[in-house]
Formats: structure tokens, C-alpha cells, sequence
């Protein structure tokens, strides 16, 4: 009976890190598909409109690579590259500002689904991105990396260079102001 | 987080999970990839402005410092080169001097300052009521 050819486990992210360091750009592109859709999702909730979406995903992703070598590993690749993502949603933030853009709703960008279920569930995910713009930037990324990344305490401390008590004082006042907000 | 303990509401929580899903769904995430891969692939100019402008700032502050620091002394040495001429000797001082004392301190002004250059001539470089002072001191 033949053997089954031994199945090769993925690559952790440090080693396709090392991998594109090394010269490899796939191993950049399979970073980008391991990590783009949860780094949307955190730009998303942190303000970014779906037509951006695409370009900050990918300047978040260009600003990670460049300064991969200041990472150090004090936390996942993931959670550091959701910092980093922070960073570019608010200088982009800052550009739009300076050139007054009138952005779109987000339901006229959605296009599937029930017409009458995508207004309810837009209007609802609608009212907690305004809530959540409320927040001071660091309630909100704290309340984003832990409630819709599922991260601890240590790992988000770790990535924000703080301690874990601090992240988890950020964390109940952003979900008391949020409780206010949504009531 | 699904252990609610700490949420303390289902609600926000659900919430939490469903913000930003639907959009992070429609990412073309293929395409997203073989864009960064090209942007990494043609160099760092996408940022470059990023860090030219610290860089620029940083330049500025220093022209700053060098060009007022040179100003400051500048200015500094310009207040002293006049106190340190021929005017100081000239004061109360001198009315407990004898005449000959006076007589040598007028040669000494007479002849020019080795620390000041070819330009300080001692009594010349007086103001009309300097020289008074200084006559007055003398006939005293």
C-alpha cells in the first residue's frame, strides 16, 4: 500500500516573515491572505468606509512590511499589524479632513442580500460605528481588539505598550460609554 | 471574546461580531495581495513623503538652532567689544589717580589695542562726553 504523501504544515507567520526578508514575495502575498480580511474587519469597525477599505488594507500592509524589522514579537503578528492599522485609518482620517470628502452611506454600497435585512443590519452596524467614532481612539481600538478580535488582555497590552490592567480599564469604560451610547 | 462575563452584553457583543464582516467579506483579497506585492516590488516611494517629512522638520529645527545661535553670539560679541575699549578706565575711579598715574594711563589708550585690532585708537574712539569726563578728571 502506498504511503500518503506527508501533508506540509502551513508556515507560521514569523517564518514567512523571515521568508519575505529574505526575498520572497509570496510569502508577503500569503501574509496578505492570512491577515487581510481580520484587518479589514478592524478598519471597518473603526471607521473606515467600505471604499477605502481596499487602499488602507494595503497601505497598512506596505507600512508593515517596510518596518517589519522594529517588529519584535512582543505580540502576534496579527495584533501588531491591526496597530498598525490604526495608525494609517487615522492619517488617512487626517487627509480627508483637509480635503473635505463627503463619503457615501455604507448600505448604498452594499449590494447583497435582502434589501429590507441589509437596511436593519446596516442600520444597526450603522449606529454602532457612530458610537464607537465617539470613543476615544484608544477605548476603541482596545474594544475592537477584544470583543471583535477575541484577543486577552496581555496580548493587546503588548501591542499597544501598556500594561494589562490599563487595557482592561479602556475596555469597561469603552463598553459602559457604548452601553450609554446604544440605550 | 464569546465569555460574556466580561461583556456583560450579548447584544454589544453580537455587535462586535458582526461590525465590519460583510465589508471584510467583499475584499478581494486576491487582488488586494498582488497589489502590495507589486507596490512593495516598486519601492518605497509610496511613503516616502511620510518620512521626508520628519526628516524635513528635523532639518529646519537644526538651520533654526545654527542660524540663531550664530545670531545670539554674534550679538553677544558685538555688546562686549565696546565695554572692553577705552571706556571702562574712564569713571569715578580715576579721580583717586595722581597726574602722573594719569599720564600713563592716557599713553596706554594712546597706543592700539592688541585684543580690539588695528581699528581701536584709544581717545579716539571716545564720545564727547567721555572726553570731557576724562579732561575734567584730569584738571581735577
Amino acid at each position: 500500500m502506498p504511503q500518503a504523501e506527508p501533508v506540509a504544515a502551513p508556515l507560521s507567520d514569523a517564518a514567512l516573515i523571515a521568508a519575505w526578508q529574505g526575498g520572497d514575495e509570496q510569502a508577503a502575498a500569503e501574509l496578505v491572505r492570512r491577515h487581510a480580511r481580520a484587518l479589514a474587519r478592524f478598519l471597518s469597525g473603526a471607521g473606515a468606509l467600505e471604499a477605502d477599505l481596499d487602499d488602507l488594507v494595503q497601505d497598512t500592509f506596505i507600512r508593515a512590511f517596510r518596518s517589519v524589522g522594529k517588529f519584535r514579537g512582543q505580540c502576534q503578528f496579527r495584533t501588531w499589524l491591526l496597530t498598525i492599522g490604526g495608525n494609517v485609518l487615522k492619517d488617512a482620517a487626517r487627509r480627508a479632513k483637509r480635503a473635505k470628502l463627503v463619503p457615501l452611506e455604507q448600505e448604498l454600497l452594499a449590494t447583497d442580500g435582502d434589501p429590507h435585512e441589509r437596511a436593519v443590519a446596516g442600520e444597526a452596524e450603522g449606529r454602532m460605528r457612530e458610537c464607537l467614532k465617539r470613543l476615544p481612539r484608544l477605548q476603541r481600538e482596545v474594544f475592537l481588539l477584544r470583543a471583535q478580535q477575541g484577543l486577552e488582555y496581555q496580548e493587546i497590552a503588548a501591542a499597544l505598550g501598556t500594561t494589562p490592567g490599563a487595557a482592561r480599564v479602556h475596555y469597561h469604560h469603552a463598553v459602559k460609554r457604548l452601553k450609554e451610547y446604544l440605550r | 471574546m464569546k465569555d460574556d462575563a466580561r461583556l456583560h452584553d450579548a447584544r454589544l457583543q453580537e455587535l462586535a461580531d458582526r461590525l465590519g464582516t460583510a465589508a471584510a467579506e467583499r475584499l478581494d483579497v486576491e487582488r488586494t495581495a498582488r497589489a502590495v506585492v507589486e507596490r512593495l516590488r516598486a519601492g518605497p516611494r509610496a511613503e516616502g513623503w511620510t518620512w521626508l517629512q520628519p526628516a524635513w522638520l528635523r532639518i529646519a529645527a537644526a538651520a533654526i538652532l545654527v542660524i540663531g545661535g550664530g545670531l545670539v553670539t554674534r550679538a553677544v560679541v558685538w555688546q562686549r567689544a565696546p565695554a572692553s575699549a577705552v571706556v571702562a578706565p574712564v569713571g569715578e575711579d580715576l579721580t583717586d589717580l595722581s597726574t602722573e598715574q594719569l599720564r600713563e594711563a592716557l599713553t596706554v589708550l594712546d597706543q592700539p589695542s592688541s585684543v580690539e585690532g588695528a581699528g581701536d585708537t584709544g581717545v579716539e574712539g571716545l564720545t564727547a562726553e567721555e572726553l570731557r569726563a576724562l579732561l575734567q578728571t584730569l584738571e581735577g
